[in-house]
């Protein structure tokens, strides 16, 4: 059932930046739109009030404050008006976030994870292992054997991470596929990526996608130049160049660490 | 010397002691922290100017990046502020001064002396390189090693320690020297915005306090906190942001109340739901502590914490929506005067609805994983923080004619805020466009090469602006119009009622609003007696009765004169400057041999700068204080004065009460590290340190130490001298005998067990050393310095002080009463379980 449902699943799967993509765009629709009339509201209104001739005629309803009064507010119409607004934007802003939370979930959980890709441990998903250190990344796989500063995964599957570091705290991400996590000495962070094979194809040689990864936490005098690469190939190369990977017990025990014995 | 020099001369300004000088040193200091923060900002803004090409080094570009931060965060925007509320408080609450003037020069001498410390860093060997938010453990000698990094860190504890002063000074004044008739509610915006302020100030800064003393504590002792894998990464983040969200609050606060004053002054209609106003405004300073952990929403929090956490922070934008309401629909049907004050505070609220808005966007969880760390955070950070500065520089135009007594020029003015609104948009509207780019990143990616160039010629330009206001305010200052009086035509508040600048005691006569309205009253002042209040012709009303409390009736003041002046404050704080720049470089420049025994003990000193540094520093600081203890300085307190909810409290002993529940604070952030540390750690496997029976004999030994400090102030109040001696001496002989039982203890750890800050023999673990020391030193820390304060208490004594007034006793013995207090909580914390 998972093979058959792999196969179509990779265009539905919603990446983390589908995701943030949808919502930054709701946010930034509202947002303008509020931040438009709000502004325009209150120019409006600072021109229209303005004190066009400097102390004008007097006229029955100003009723200016003078100095040494004890402070009264002014109540009103203008105070019902001023719960209306702020009930108004209170509706608003809750909405916003119910509907983000939502999202929240589906990013926090991760898709359905499906791959017909054979993982020593694991059948679903590729588990990496991210460390952190002064100034790159390692990134450790099931059977121990560690990249530095080039990740390599497989398009079309999920890819869960745990992010950690052995120096300083970092933060991993990659902008462009819109995830990160906090990279802290002592913690394990975990998220997902996956990048389809659509994306692939894309690309000038049609085979490999890569994406950069940035250190978004200061770390020291490298923090500017810690860069790495996210290399994404077709599932069988993945396979192929995994399977000439050599296997460390070390490596195996850190791994472990974080996905606990044979991944989850 | 209680006679203030004339403001001429230099040493008017060395011993002032007056809210009104203070406040004038204050923002100067402070525009000239903008400055030194803002030239730094320009060497970030060149250094993005092309991601292939660089000016600094990564290194110096991360001193650059923290320090401008740094400055910009704590030595400009909130002693900015604070200049003018030095400076009005006072005024606009009917005071004569803050409550403890003397105290008040000792945080300004702070300040300047704390700022004087981070310049210096520069020069030892590079400042901090971590970032403003010094993240946990970057944050530690072994990857930021320098001198100067030390520095800076003890630099910022200087600075905590000048703000937790002033927290308690603005705290006692505006609640205990408030005019007659002047309630809470009937207090100007402005103060309002201040007082919600310095509450918010009292805790968050105890928080600091705490972090900073732990992180002096791991760089200049060697203690192990923040390197630990045990969470020591995650306490620095929580510690600090603790401190840090309510900070960000602290910074806008007071510019939010130039806004609400200058709204209405220059529309003329009072403010929309003003009760509301204020009701948002506490609603906020509370929330401000619920929240933190939404600036740590990718570090391994669960979601049903995330999840709460993004609720507070949706729930603490709600009251900020009420504000911005109310601000526009004061100006509704008003009559509008686009002067350069309001032209400021209105082209703030414009930026404040920007920055809001985008900060909505990181409250959702989604959303802010992606901000984490880019430039996205940094401007909206800027367009808040900043942005609502800009509301403060409205603050210095509406305000210079009352300081100076000269009119600015307003053409200049306008060019001032045109010059300044557009190119601020063009600084930090470029980052919302380039927020992909990380965070104290300068190669980035190329793509944004130019919006970076558009971000660095407003830099430029927004620097420039500020010129326009000091040669308009050096300009004015010398050769502007009068002002008079009252320049605005709708102003309303009490320091627009007073000359321009105003005298020494601001008041001609006694301010009161009993009536409904400022009227200057005088009082009678019968012979030997407090005043009572007249009639017109200025004899005393009899029907009223005596209607002071009893602490303002019980002990003698009317016979005495206030003093304006001490030469204290300045040589204190120069003595603590002193000892931090020892402490920066002592640890490099000393080494410890603990041998194994006592008799094999030895200090090698590689540089004798330092070390001699320390003990000058801590010698004058010793002797300072004395002498600040000796000074006979006063300070009456206000006689008729509206102090709900602190009626029946002396002013010192109010003082007293704030500042033990910031010592509260304090003390809560130790034991709370300590709790999480272990909990990390894995709560089971660690075993207390130190032996059950010395820990119970010293709960004995303090807890009987309470007891004669009780001794201590009943034989004040008899009047017995040889009583209050005997009481006294006991406390001090408790005491000392606390600290020996200590020592004992510490010397066995050391010597017997192998247990000594961050090397722990097993079964201890280097960190569980580091929390047994750290705290139940900070502990220690207290006795000695209440010891201290119960030696001068009997040099007093025996001198024949306290027969007429116990109230130094009675203060001594609350804060004995604390350091007891808290023992009660280590005792079971690290010797019981």
């Amino acid at each position: 059932m998972i093979t058959s449902l792999t196969l179509q699943q990779g265009a539905d799967w919603d990446a983390q930046a589908d995701v943030f993509n949808e919502i930054f765009f709701v946010f930034l629709a509202l947002g303008t739109a509020i931040g438009i009339i709000v502004v325009a509201y209150t120019l409006w209104n600072a021109y229209k009030y303005r004190d066009a001739d400097g102390n004008g005629t007097p006229d029955e309803d100003f009723d200016p404050p003078v100095v040494g009064e004890l402070p009264t507010g002014q109540g009103g119409p203008k105070a019902k008006k001023l719960f209306l607004s702020f009930g108004l934007s209170a509706i608003v802003v809750i909405s916003l976030v119910v509907y983000a939370y939502g999202l929240l979930l589906y990013v926090e959980e991760g898709p359905d994870a499906g791959s017909q890709i054979e993982m020593e441990g694991d059948e679903d998903n590729l588990e990496v292992l991210v460390d952190g250190f002064q100034f790159g990344w390692d990134y450790t796989y099931a059977n121990g054997h560690t990249e530095t500063n080039e990740m390599i995964v497989p398009a079309d599957t999920r890819i869960d991470i745990a992010v950690t570091s052995s120096d300083v705290w970092h933060n991993f991400g990659a902008s462009e596929l819109r995830f990160k996590a906090d990279s802290i000495p002592g913690e394990t962070a975990y998220t997902w990526f996956s990048v389809s094979s659509d994306e692939l194809e894309q690309t000038e040689d049609g085979e490999r996608a890569e994406f950069m990864v940035e250190c978004f936490e200061l770390c020291g005098s490298g923090h500017s130049q810690m860069d790495g690469t996210i290399t994404v190939m077709p599932q069988d190369e993945f396979e192929e160049w995994y399977d000439d990977t050599e296997s460390d017990d070390e490596g195996v025990e850190e791994w472990e660490d974080a996905f606990g014995e044979g991944g989850e | 010397m209680a006679e203030l020099p004339p403001t001429t001369s230099v040493r008017r300004w060395l011993v002032t002691t007056n809210h009104k000088d203070i406040g004038i040193l204050y923002t100067i200091t402070a525009l000239f922290f903008l400055l030194f923060g803002g030239v730094l900002a320009l060497l970030i803004r060149v250094q993005l100017w092309d991601p292939a090409n660089q000016v600094l080094s990564g290194l110096a570009y991360n001193e650059a990046v923290t320090a401008h931060g740094l400055i910009m965060v704590f030595w400009f925007l909130s002693p900015f502020a604070f200049g003018f509320a030095n400076y009005f408080v006072p005024l606009q609450i009917g005071a004569d001064d803050l409550a403890f003037p003397r105290l008040n020069a000792l945080s300004y001498w702070m300040y300047l002396f704390s700022g004087v410390l981070l310049g210096i860093s520069f020069f030892q060997g590079g400042t901090l390189d971590a970032g403003w938010t010094m993240y946990a453990p970057l944050n530690v000698p072994m990857y930021t090693p320098s001198i100067g990094s030390t520095g800076a860190v003890l630099a910022l504890f200087m600075f905590v320690v000048g703000v937790t002063a002033s927290t308690v000074n603005f705290l006692t004044s505006i609640h205990h020297s408030r005019a007659e008739g002047m309630g809470l509610m009937d207090m100007p915006m402005f103060t309002w915005s201040i007082l919600a302020t310095v509450w918010m100030m009292l805790f968050a800064f105890a928080a600091l306090l705490a972090v900073g003393l732990i992180l002096a504590s791991d760089r200049v002792l060697g203690s192990v906190y923040f390197s630990a894998t045990e969470g020591g990464s995650l306490l620095w983040g929580h510690l600090f942001w603790f401190f840090g969200h309510p900070e960000v609050y602290i910074v806008f606060f007071p510019a939010l109340g130039v806004m609400l004053e200058l709204f209405q002054t220059f529309s003329g209609r009072r403010l929309v739901g003003r009760k509301w106003v204020i009701i948002s405004i506490c609603l906020i300073s509370v929330q401000s502590f619920l929240v933190w952990m939404h600036h740590m929403f990718l570090t391994t929090i669960n979601l049903e914490i995330k999840t709460l956490m993004m609720a507070t922070t949706i729930g603490i934008s709600l009251p900020f929506d009420l504000l911005v309401f109310a601000l526009i629909y004061t100006l509704i049907k008003g009559r509008i005067q686009f002067t350069t004050p309001f032209l400021f505070a209105f082209g703030a609220l414009l930026l404040f609805i920007l920055g809001g808005i985008t900060g909505v966007f990181l409250g959702a969880i989604v959303l802010d994983y992606e901000f984490r760390g880019t430039y996205w955070v940094v401007a909206h950070f800027h367009y808040v923080m900043f942005g609502g500065a800009t509301a403060l520089f409205g603050g210095a135009y509406y305000w210079f004619p009352k300081m100076t007594g000269k009119m600015y020029d307003e053409f200049l003015g306008k060019v001032h805020f045109v010059v300044f609104f557009i190119s601020f948009n063009m600084v930090y509207f470029s980052m919302f466009l380039a927020w992909e780019t990380p965070r104290r990143v300068f190669e980035y990616n190329p793509a944004f090469t130019s919006i970076h160039q558009v971000g660095t010629v407003g830099a430029f330009i927004l620097g420039l602006s500020f010129f326009i206001m000091f040669y308009n305010f050096a300009k004015s200052y010398v050769s502007g119009p009068d002002a008079g009086e009252n320049p605005w035509d709708y102003s309303r508040t009490a320091e627009w009622a007073v000359s321009s600048p105003p005298p020494l005691e601001n008041w001609p006569n006694r301010p009161s609003y009993a009536s409904g309205k400022l009227e200057f009253v005088k009082d009678y002042v019968p012979d030997g007696g407090p005043a009572v209040k007249a009639d017109e012709d200025g004899n005393a009303v009899t029907d009223g009765g005596d209607h002071h409390p009893d602490h303002i009736r019980k002990y003698p003041y009317w016979d005495k004169h206030a003093s304006h002046a001490s030469i204290w404050p300045f040589l204190l704080s120069a003595a603590l400057g002193v000892l931090l720049l020892g402490l920066s470089g002592f640890n490099p420049a000393t080494e410890f041999h603990f041998g194994s025994s006592l008799a094999d003990f030895s200090i090698d000193i590689m540089n004798p700068i330092y070390p001699v540094l320390t003990v000058v520093g801590l010698l004058a600081l010793i002797w300072t204080g004395w002498k600040w203890g000796m000074e006979d300085f006063y300070a009456p307190p206000s006689e008729f004065a509206e102090r709900w909810p602190f009626e029946g409290v002396e002013k010192v002993k109010l003082g007293m009460w704030f500042f033990l529940a910031s010592d509260v604070m304090v003390f809560g952030a130790f034991i709370s590290a300590a709790v999480f540390i272990r909990w990390n750690a894995g709560w089971g496997t660690w075993t207390p340190i130190p032996d059950q029976l010395p820990g119970l004999i010293n709960t004995v030994v303090l807890l009987t130490s309470s007891f004669t400090v009780i001794l201590a102030l009943v034989a004040s109040h008899r009047k017995s001298r040889k009583g209050l001696l005997a009481a006294l001496g006991a406390t001090t002989v408790l005491g000392t005998t606390f600290l020996a039982v200590k020592a004992w203890e510490w010397w066995t750890k050391i010597y017997v067990d192998g247990v000594f800050l961050s090397t722990a023999a097993e079964p201890y673990s280097a960190v569980q050393a580091s929390v047994y020391f750290v705290t139940t030193g900070l502990h220690a820390v207290h006795v000695i310095g209440g010891l201290l304060i119960a030696v001068f208490l009997l040099y007093r004594t025996y001198h024949g002080a306290y027969m007429e007034d116990e109230r130094p006793v009675e203060f001594f013995g609350l804060y004995w009463h604390f350091v007891d207090i808290v023992w009660v909580f280590l005792f079971p914390l690290f010797y019981l379980f």
